[in-house]
């Protein structure tokens, strides 16, 4: 939650030169997240993983986790910090 | 932010919940409330029965010196003080808790003692005097439920397992507590897997899923060896299609051709 401000810098960097973000929320609240995201203004797709299955299918253990993806979507990286983000989506891009 | 386990700590992360609670979380909830109403129960039976089980005063005594031993250490680092300087609280207090132990062995209390004064001196930066300590503890103590976390921490801060990996392999075959056997495996394989020995890590987290089967540790283990098999840089990432909160259907077949920020987190 803290790395939103964060989040929100590199999306308006990024979104208009190939990078897509996807935030899956491991909220138990519908209510609680739909509030955080319109009060954040958080622009990018949020989905809830109200099952657990996207937990289970990327075997999240803790949040917040990152999984970056290449033009392929293969993983690039997982788990990787908020601070090597801005440098590794450059990375990609330029392949 | 919640602080759901010792590892998390470790991790450093905002949160850090293990998958099986993860989903038991609602279940959790309604415990919880149970609870509250079963120690109401308990109060106004104890206050008729004075027979009751006392409080561990030993327990408030050790958990006094823990909490004296993080408050001088945080006014020695605000005073700009480094942890692994020789006049820091953490050592003298690492002292303090050891000779505790040396001086009432095998209570609760001690168990406790015994992990902080570890833990003091992961964070003074005497690794070697902590596994010189660690190697006194017997290993069907109860501390080391927690103390193999201390060991966790100080593996990753100075990026060597081996030690990590010795004491968690002597654990997993000789500890006398189940709680504290599976958690040994675990930490083999996690700590093997740190290290990039995978065939070590699968094997612990094989015996896992053999050794305690339908536990949340086998859970946890089966999603690690699934994750070392399949969401490996260079491999396809896992295909979901889904609903955002918006009613939007999404996918990530949808968006290929475009680098992915994949964020998983939480309000909470």
């Amino acid at each position: 939650m803290g790395e939103v401000p964060l989040l929100k810098e590199l999306y308006a960097q990024y979104k208009d030169r190939g990078v897509a973000f996807i935030g899956i929320s491991l909220d138990e609240d519908q209510k609680k997240l739909d509030e955080m995201v319109a009060s954040k203004d958080i622009s990018w797709p949020q989905v809830r993983d109200a099952d657990g299955s996207l937990v289970t299918l990327f075997n999240i253990k803790g949040t917040p986790t990152y999984y970056l993806l290449d033009r392929d979507g293969k993983i690039a990286a997982k788990s990787i910090p908020i601070d090597k983000l801005s440098s590794a989506i450059t990375d990609l891009l330029k392949k | 932010m919640k602080n759901l386990n010792a590892a998390r700590q470790i991790v450093g992360r905002e949160s850090l919940t293990r998958r099986g609670e993860m989903k038991r979380k609602t279940i959790a909830q309604l415990f919880g409330t149970l609870l509250g109403l079963m120690f109401l129960v308990t109060l106004t039976a104890r206050a008729q029965n004075t027979s009751a089980k006392p409080d561990d005063p030993e327990m408030d005594r050790v958990q006094a010196m823990v909490r004296q031993a993080k408050q001088e250490s945080e006014q020695f680092s605000k005073s700009g003080s480094k942890a692994s300087e020789p006049d820091s609280p953490n050592l003298k207090w690492a002292a303090t808790l050891w000779e505790y132990r040396n001086q009432h062995p095998g209570t609760a209390a001690t168990a406790i003692a015994t992990t902080e004064a570890l833990r003091l001196l992961v964070r003074a930066d005497r690794i070697g005097e902590m596994q010189t300590k660690a190697d006194t503890v017997k290993l069907d103590e109860a501390a080391w439920k927690r103390a193999i976390y201390v060991l966790m921490e100080a593996a990753a801060k100075k990026k060597d397992y081996n030690y990590l990996i010795s004491k968690s392999q002597a654990l997993s075959q000789t500890a006398v507590d189940p709680e504290i056997k599976v958690l040994a495996h675990m930490t083999l394989g996690d700590a093997y897997w740190k290290k990039g020995d995978i065939v070590q890590a699968r094997a612990a987290f094989e015996a896992v899923v053999a050794q305690y089967p339908k536990t949340p540790s086998a859970e946890e283990a089966q999603g690690n060896l699934m994750e070392m098999e399949l969401l490996n840089p260079g491999q396809p990432a896992p295909q979901f299609a889904r609903t955002t909160i918006k009613g939007d259907p999404i996918s990530l077949a949808g968006f290929k051709g475009k680098v992915v920020v994949l964020k998983f987190w939480g309000t909470y």
